[in-house]
């Protein structure tokens, strides 16, 4: 999943990383802004922790392997900042394990969070407004939803750098299915519990005071 | 009611990683490329593959000299070995493509090229006598690329017997197949990841964190007494 160094252009590098600069900012934005922002970092912290461990869990296909993500449950938890979060678990990625690479941040950080935010914004919605067993089904659908997004944008890069786009998509895609599968499932159960247990956890701005609108559920200012 | 179903889901979910963590995969992630070349004799010698094992068959390793200009390529076994003869004096950088973004990128130092070529000398040398009194001149201009014959030197650093050159090179080969197994449980062995790596990872998330709750709070406590 993730892109090493070396593997792109420049130009596809240099794009990627003004882009993930773009979405840090706005994400630091967001949390800064929140009215509820303190909250927040405490989940984004064990959402990150779970992005960075998640990439040790493998899925074996063939002779080769993939492994969890774990971006969609962010996107759905964090909004817009799961940009900063996922950026932390990408760096000590690359830095303890020597994934992808610290030229290649950037790019990395684009394909994994943004189908992430994408997913939130697209499902966060409709997840507050249903009942635990269909929010569930709707948390599993966005997490799965997620991965497809990340290897389409995955591919996007490949493609943009010379390489055959249909022959990388399929290749990427194809192989991430048991990936969908089980973060679609883990993310079904992860959203079972938040919307039994602690629904609050997925409002980003409204607590009471502030009336609970779809405009504030996106994460915008109403 | 409710209850005992998110828990069983949980017992559910436990389950599926229990499942996945079960299964015999590898200790290494195939997403990562591990490349390395060294000197072989008159030949340079080279190892492409994933990082849990496996090899990579039939990839084509480009060779690059400093400047970025190709001088050569060469293309990778069944088992992702490849060889290459270097002609030129200078560093050598290997360049290989494995397709879906894994690139991997190695080099071999000056040095050791300069001792590859010296045992080719010697050895078309030793071949053609005949033209060999240009080069006989060019080694005693340095005398360092000889390769001549090893003393091996007793406790008291007397010479104690000497090694001719073609024994010595049928000991470098042995030495060199021997270690082979070797180089490669080194090579798997860090790019383990052990469960501290892991630990500090996670410690380094929270920290950086715990920094940021602290900072906003202290902005919060702030604006709160302003």
């Amino acid at each position: 999943m993730h892109i090493m160094d070396g593997a792109l252009s420049q130009e596809v590098i240099i794009i990627g990383s003004a882009c993930a600069v773009a979405g840090l900012g706005w994400g630091l934005y967001k949390l800064g802004t929140d009215q509820h922002g303190l909250e927040k970092i405490p989940a984004a912290a064990v959402l990150s922790a779970t992005f960075f461990v998640a990439s040790l869990i493998h899925v074996p296909i063939g002779v080769s392997s993939v492994h969890l993500i774990m971006n969609g449950l962010a996107g759905l938890v964090l909004g817009a900042v799961a940009f900063p979060a996922l950026f932390v678990g990408l760096l000590l990625q690359a830095v303890f394990f020597g994934f992808g690479g610290v030229t290649v941040l950037g790019i990395n950080l684009m394909n994994i969070a943004l189908p992430a935010v994408l997913v939130g914004m697209a499902f966060r919605p409709l997840i507050l407004k249903a009942s635990p067993k269909k929010a569930a089904f709707l948390g599993g659908v966005a997490g799965a939803l997620a991965i497809a997004l990340t290897t389409l944008c995955v591919a996007l890069c490949l493609l943009l750098s010379g390489e055959a786009f249909f022959v990388a998509a399929q290749l990427v895609f194809v192989s991430h299915i048991p990936v969908m599968v089980i973060e679609g499932l883990v993310s079904a159960a992860a959203l079972y519990l938040i919307c039994k247990v602690k629904p609050e956890l997925l409002q980003t701005v409204s607590h009471g005071k502030t009336v609970q609108t779809p405009l504030n559920n996106l994460g915008l200012k109403s | 009611m409710y209850l005992t179903f998110s828990l069983r889901i949980m017992v559910f979910i436990s389950l599926i990683f229990a499942f996945i963590l079960s299964l015999p995969v590898p200790s290494a992630f195939a997403h990562k490329v591990i490349a390395s070349a060294f000197t072989s004799g008159e030949i340079l010698e080279g190892e492409v593959g994933f990082s849990n094992g496996d090899v990579a068959q039939d990839i084509l390793v480009e060779v690059f000299d400093p400047d970025g200009e190709k001088i050569g390529e060469a293309r990778t076994d069944a088992e992702g070995f490849f060889t290459f003869r270097p002609t030129l004096p200078v560093k050598h950088l290997f360049k290989a493509d494995l397709g879906a973004g894994h690139i991997a990128n190695f080099s071999m130092s000056k040095d050791d090229i300069l001792r590859v070529l010296a045992k080719q000398q010697a050895s078309s040398s030793k071949a053609s006598p005949v033209q060999g009194h240009s080069e006989a001149r060019e080694e005693a201009s340095a005398p360092e690329n000889r390769p001549a014959p090893v003393h091996v030197l007793a406790r008291d650093g007397r010479a104690q017997a000497a090694i001719p050159p073609e024994l010595q090179d049928m000991l470098e080969t042995a030495v060199r197949n021997e270690i082979r197994p070797l180089r490669r449980e080194i090579t798997a062995y860090k790019e383990k990841n052990d469960l501290q790596a892991i630990l500090g990872g996670i410690g380094y998330i929270f920290g950086l964190f715990g920094l940021g709750f602290y900072l906003m709070a202290r902005q919060k406590m702030k604006a709160l007494r302003s």
